[in-house]
């Protein structure tokens, strides 16, 4: 009951937010189709790339398209669905949080996904453009995919989240949340191979690209359904640690008198 | 049956203080000061069923942090409290479906869409139904005759309507108390006495609880019955409405502004400022006639403005103080006797 109830509040919410984004529609559309655009750049050139050194780290043309892919859709899908991801430290700051904290709803979730960010929707549509030009891609490699998109997902909402919660503590985490952005996202777009092999661990716990890009890449290569539930098991687990540091935080809130409304 | 009860309530808020040039910086980077701010000092507080009470104080009186600890937002630093029996900080959810809330400075409505898609996102926040959810949204817009603004985006509609919109918003899911910060904040006085006539109307006919926070007395006198006010964080009186009313609301300040220079002096009745074409008066009104007062200062020249104000909280404040410690000294002096 409280299950179904839930999801029909989320997904209430989240038809709120695209309504509010395509109240301004022609920045909607501007906004998708820039991304895209420059992630399609990037894509050439890592074409050129490997075609003239003919691999990087023992990833070849496909591999690195896929990483792309998932990386991309599944950050697009963190942030298409839970658009406050990065907004909770200013929230925090700003005391915005009482709104949420008046209603019968878990505080985080009600708080991130309170908000759609419009560019995300383009990294959201891209990985499913790249796999469906990408010669060869059978359903099982499809289905993997789609399998490991929401997990990643959460990992990304998860990670961010944990990251700007720290704002109860820090008063401000903004940038912690946006280094951990920089790396989370360009240590997943090379080969885990590359990087020192002391180095590696931090893939898997703090900056958890091992989870949107190499686990990922693992499963995709051999069909690999135990990978999968990789991803699924580190996504419950980011969940679990950052609703504790949230609930932690929430003891500490201060709120504010600022003047706000919900944009 | 008292449906908010508090012991000593109490909350503290730490900031660090910017330190000034370049020592103190490194200094504060190694041992912040931090400056502790007493925000509310032990308040106890019992609310019946059913009653319309006006929280009062000045700015920074500590009003909304109060509330904030009613509603289940901060955690206190000391004591209890307990709203429809329940412990706000650790029972937020269930408490959440049986009361209001409205920040006359926050809002819960999106800001780009219109207040009926707002409506129905709150309708699945608190679980009602479809069915319930509509005849509950068509009931507030009939009462707050919202028809006219519901599907105009909130950001183009007045303060007043979207105020009204708001409280529409927070009665959906018919709550038991009506916790309301500051609402008429920003008002003009037609949309003021508009809030005033709903509210009012609310707790005739529903009988809800409503507990009302105002910087300003004269506001909504007319809505609560009883008065508490706080000072620096703590009650310092809690009576009827009434009996405030005949205590504080007795004075009020005239101001005057005539076409031209005029004499402002009145018998029984000098100005407390003057210039050569306008004065401000304190009127006692157990001694004088407001009406009386407002036809003398016509009579004395061509009217361009005219103000009638309630005396300022502050001061009303400092009289009550005044008073009770004469009445204080007098207790002490009779002890001694
Ligand atoms: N989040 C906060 N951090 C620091 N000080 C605060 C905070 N909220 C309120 N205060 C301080 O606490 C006091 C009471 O504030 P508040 O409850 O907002 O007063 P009121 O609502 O009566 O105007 C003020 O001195 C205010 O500056
Ligand atoms: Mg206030």
């Amino acid at each position: 009951m409280r299950f179904a109830s839930t999801f029909r509040f989320l997904g209430r919410a989240f038809a709120v937010n695209v309504k509010a984004v395509l109240e301004y529609r022609v920045n909607f559309f501007l906004q998708v189709f820039g991304m895209m655009l420059n992630n399609a750049a990037f894509a050439v050139f890592w074409k050129v790339l490997i075609d003239r050194t003919g691999g990087v780290g023992g990833y070849g043309f496909t591999d690195i398209m896929f990483v792309w892919a998932v990386s991309s859709t599944s950050f697009g899908l963190a942030h298409v669905v839970a658009g406050n991801i990065r907004s909770i430290s200013r929230m925090v700051r700003e005391g915005e949080l009482d709104v949420y904290l008046l209603q019968p709803r878990d505080v985080w979730l009600n708080v991130v996904c309170s908000r759609t960010v419009v560019s995300a929707w383009g990294d959201f549509a891209y990985g499913f453009i790249v796999l469906a030009l990408m010669p060869g891609v059978g359903l099982g490699r499809w289905l993997v995919f789609l399998a490991i998109i929401p997990a990643a997902a959460l990992v990304f909402a998860a990670a961010f989240s944990a990251a700007e919660t720290l704002a109860f503590w820090l008063g401000d985490s903004q940038g912690i949340s946006g280094a951990l952005q920089e790396f989370l996202l360009s240590f997943s777009l090379y080969p885990e191979t590359i990087f020192e092999p002391g180095m590696r661990w931090i893939f898997y716990t703090l900056v958890p690209s091992a989870f949107v890009a190499y686990v990922p890449l693992a499963a995709w290569r051999s069909l690999d359904w135990g990978a999968v539930g990789v991803v699924w098991a580190a996504a419950l687990a980011w969940l679990i640690i950052t609703r504790a540091l949230f609930r932690a935080g929430l003891k500490r809130y201060e709120s504010g008198n600022k003047m706000g409304a919900r944009i | 049956m008292s449906v908010i009860e508090t012991r000593g309530l109490s909350r503290t808020f730490e900031s660090r203080v910017r330190p000034r040039g370049f020592a103190a910086s490194l200094k504060s980077l190694v041992k912040p000061e931090r400056r502790v701010v007493n925000a509310v000092r032990g308040i106890d507080l019992e609310v019946e069923r059913g009653e319309v009470l006006a929280f009062l104080g000045p700015n920074g009186a500590g009003k909304s942090t109060t509330i904030k600890m009613l509603t289940g937002i901060l955690h206190p630093s000391g004591g209890t409290a307990r709203v429809l029996g329940l412990d706000p900080a650790r029972d937020r959810m269930k408490l959440a479906m049986g009361i209001g809330t409205v920040f006359g400075q926050k809002s819960q409505l999106w800001y780009h869409l219109p207040a009926s898609d707002s409506f129905r996102l709150l309708g699945a926040v608190y679980e009602l139904d479809d069915a319930t959810l509509a005849r509950r949204t068509a009931e507030l817009v009939e009462r707050f005759a919202l028809a006219p603004y519901l599907e105009t985006p909130v950001r183009k509609l007045s303060l007043g309507e979207r105020v009204r919109c708001e409280i529409a918003a927070s009665l959906l899911h018919k709550p038991e108390i009506l916790f309301l910060d500051e609402p008429t904040i920003g008002l003009d006085v037609v949309a003021k006495r508009e809030v005033r006539v709903l509210l009012d109307e609310l707790r005739r006919e529903d009988g809800v609880t409503i507990f009302l926070t105002s910087h300003d007395i004269g506001d909504i006198e007319k809505v609560c019955k009883r008065a508490v006010i706080i000072h620096h964080g703590t009650v310092v009186v809690d009576e009827s409405m009434k009996e405030l009313k005949h205590r504080a609301l007795r004075r009020k300040r005239v101001g005057v502004k005539w076409a031209g220079p005029a004499d402002s002096s009145l018998p029984g009745l000098e100005p407390i400022k003057r210039t050569e074409d306008a004065a401000k008066y304190d009127v006692d009104t157990t001694k004088h006639r407001l009406e009386d007062v407002i036809s003398a200062l016509a009579a004395r020249g061509e009217l361009v403005d005219l103000t009638v104000e309630d005396e300022p909280l502050e001061d009303i404040i400092a009289a009550i103080f005044a008073s009770r410690s004469e009445e204080e000294a007098h207790v002490a002096a009779g002890a001694r006797l």
